[in-house]
């Protein structure tokens, strides 16, 4: 008798999947969860309405909603797919089947392969539910529609790393609430401690110094010297003003303002030195390289115009192009002194676009981390086994 | 019962077929399972695994079936080394465990059709042969339920059908009789005795001796995680043993066993005419029950006290575990 690798796999993936498509919770979760993202939808597509913003609906509504929405499905599904994934062999260990199933022909890979590839096909039925309120998004016309293939891709990637550090807590462990508790704890490490560890990192990153004003000849605001003393605006005499004078004084320059465009070029250095602390983001950005939402941010595609005004002010529609301009920013280190030797550095150091994406580097980390999970739990299932964790039976 | 005259070797020359464990050590942390286990049985036979809760039968059967690792010992199953290739000796192996497990929601069919593919057999193929063997343990019936709805029993025969599904030429089968009602006990019985005909090896674990008694042609007693006898039926029917001779009259019995110089004792509290006799072996007890009819006692019963492993169960692994040797490690049995 012979056992092709795949046909292996295959039949244990459908044992399991018929298993879980008949469990009646299965679907009430379906329905909870649609339920959900559409209240989601509905209220983003509310609030970014004509009649809630005073006849004029926002731009950009179909863009916030499909990100809103992607972020939701990220969220969700990480809080789903442990739970798919982590009872998939410790379950088995308790009811008596595994080592029904490791008597056959099967080897500890197919078992691995096929319950992996189960609990991914089970939680990508939460992305699949989710299209229709994608395809509304949609349906308003401004979603940046290179970015909408993309985040469903990297999203089921990040299905997929979540329920593989599942499947190998689960090979790995004999009480099925330990391995549902751990692989939370692993994507929690993974999603909240990779934000907690460059929050912490960034006092290391910490740097005193010397820098100077500016002055911009074309803003008149930033030429205005104020009195140290009252706060009140210094005449050309040295003397503060009085109220009645200050506000003539803001009156002239608000009309002389209408035409005004911020650019930091425009700013000039002085000779007024102070101190201050600079924060090197740059320095521990990778930290956040793991955490799922980044992953799919950074390479989610962001509309050209988000990065359009000038480098320094970029504004996302949605909380992924959000997280995307956020990262990129810590990655660039935005945080620089404005004057060096006189000349105004503008920006950060790096054109963010320019930058080497990040989510190479998490997603690596991830499936690394899932590898080693995985291989540590397959030592587990190999029969005749060795070691057996204390108290467990076999069979 | 064929084959059944030589005792039970442990040779390596019987490693081209059947089974045979020599050595066997097993741990589970501090509790010593298994110490010094030799097994053997062979094919065309039913040998039967006989030992009190925690003995180490369950843990035996697991390192017999490729499933466990001994610590110390080798296991030969089918001509192949355990220990060298455990993978090679899965197709020869049909294992029943103790412990009932199905996948709930699916249907018996289903079960045993999966099971069969993850043989390797194609997807008719397994259907057929799930198909039929749904029919050989009377589930034919059922073979469209869930397997949560079938009783104990039912399950059991479920699990029996699904260790049968790769025609195993060894099969191994821990407490097999256990929640089943008469009929399927009987049933059980002629299966296991039609799959010895067939030249399988067939392994049982069981507490129920009378049972054995009616179906194995060779018996291993186990206690405390050791072998204590390893035993075919024809030397345990040859064993001393104690028969009770009933008469229609206590006197006449009585007075015909004296005649013929036979010691007996009369069980105390008896009110029927009952004497017990202890025989050497099956051609003595035929003698003492011909000189009694000649002496021209009307006998009305004349059988063994107990079943012949009852008999060596008593004498030795009984006898073995009053020694205070025993422990019950959880790990082993339930």
């Amino acid at each position: 008798m012979k056992l092709g690798y795949a046909a292996g796999v295959r039949t244990v993936v459908e044992l399991e999947l018929k298993q879980r498509l008949r469990s009646k919770s299965w679907y009430i979760m379906l329905a909870v969860w649609f339920v959900v993202i559409a209240l989601v939808t509905a209220l983003a597509a509310y609030t970014a309405s004509a009649s809630w913003n005073g006849g004029e609906a926002d731009s950009g509504t179909g863009q916030l909603m499909f990100e809103l929405v992607a972020g939701f499905v990220l969220l969700f599904g990480l809080l789903v797919a442990p739970a798919l994934s982590a009872n998939s062999i410790t379950g088995d260990r308790s009811g008596g089947t595994l080592a029904v199933l490791q008597n056959t022909l099967l080897t500890p890979g197919q078992i691995l392969w096929g319950k992996w590839v189960a609990a991914w096909v089970a939680a990508l039925g939460f992305l699949v539910v989710t299209l229709p309120m994608i395809a509304w998004a949609v349906s308003y016309g401004d979603v940046h529609l290179p970015a909408v293939p993309v985040i469903l891709l990297m999203s089921a990637v990040e299905l997929g790393v979540a329920c593989a550090i599942g499947v190998g807590i689960s090979a790995r462990s004999s009480r099925p609430l330990f391995a549902v508790v751990s692989t939370y704890l692993v994507v929690a490490l993974l999603t909240v401690g990779t934000l907690i560890a460059f929050g912490l990192s960034l006092r290391f990153t910490q740097e005193e110094i010397v820098d100077y004003e500016v002055v911009n000849p074309k803003d008149p605001y930033s030429q205005l010297e104020h009195d140290p003393e009252t706060g009140r605006l210094l005449g050309e005499d040295g003397e503060p003003m009085t109220p009645v004078e200050e506000t003539k004084v803001y009156e002239e320059l608000d009309a002389e303002m209408q035409n005004y465009v911020y650019n930091p070029e425009d700013e000039i250095c002085t000779e007024r030195s102070y101190e201050r602390t600079i924060v090197h983001t740059e320095r521990t950005a990778w930290l956040l390289a793991a955490n799922p939402f980044v992953v799919v941010a950074d390479a989610v595609p962001v509309e050209p115009n988000v990065y359009h005004q000038g480098q320094s002010s970029y504004s996302p529609d949605g909380p992924i192009g959000a997280i995307q301009v956020g990262v990129r920013s810590a990655q660039a280190g935005y945080d620089g002194p404005n004057c060096v030797d006189g000349e105004r550095q503008v920006g950060p150091a790096e054109d963010p676009r320019d930058l080497a994406p990040m989510w190479p580097l998490g997603l690596g980390v991830q499936a690394l981390l899932a590898g080693i999970l995985v291989f540590s739990g397959r030592r587990r299932l190999v029969t005749p086994a060795g070691k057996l964790a204390a108290g467990t039976r076999i069979a | 019962m064929p084959d059944a005259t030589e005792p039970v070797a442990l040779e390596p020359v019987q490693h081209d077929a059947g089974i045979v464990a020599t050595g066997l050590a097993r741990a589970f942390g501090a509790v010593q399972a298994v110490k010094q286990i030799d097994f053997a049985a062979r094919p065309g036979e039913v040998t039967a695994l006989i030992g009190p809760n925690g003995s180490g039968k369950t843990t035996l059967l697991l390192m017999l079936a490729s499933l466990l690792k001994p610590d110390a010992g080798t296991v030969h199953v089918g001509g192949v080394n355990l220990g060298d290739d455990p993978r090679a000796a899965r197709p020869l192996i049909g294992w029943m465990p103790d412990t009932l497990g199905v996948w709930e929601t699916l249907t018996a069919r289903e079960i045993l059709i999966s099971i069969g593919r993850l043989y390797g057999m194609d997807k008719a193929t397994s259907a057929a042969r799930a198909d039929d063997l749904l029919q050989l343990v009377k589930l034919a019936d059922l073979a469209a339920q869930p397997s949560r709805v079938l009783s104990r029993g039912q399950q059991q025969r479920l699990s029996l059908a699904r260790a049968l599904m790769n025609d195993p030429s060894i099969l191994l089968l821990d407490e097999p009789a256990s929640g089943l009602d008469p009929g399927a006990r009987i049933d059980l019985r002629n299966l296991l005795r039609k799959f010895a005909g067939e030249g399988r090896t067939v392994v049982v674990s069981s507490h129920v001796l009378s049972e054995l008694d009616e179906i194995a042609d060779a018996a291993v007693f186990v206690a405390a995680g050791r072998t204590v006898r390893n035993q075919t039926v024809k030397e345990a029917d040859a064993q001393k043993r104690r028969y009770s001779v009933r008469g229609l009259d206590h006197e006449a019995l009585l007075d015909g066993l004296t005649a013929q110089g036979v010691p007996y004792t009369v069980p105390a509290g008896q009110r029927r005419a009952e004497a017990l006799v202890d025989v050497a072996t099956e051609a003595q007890a035929a003698d003492v029950l011909r000189l009694l009819v000649e002496h021209g006692v009307s006998i009305t019963a004349f059988a063994p006290t107990v079943g012949a492993l009852e008999e060596t169960y008593m004498s030795s692994v009984y006898d073995h575990e009053s020694g205070g040797s025993a422990t019950n490690p959880e790990e082993t049995e339930k």
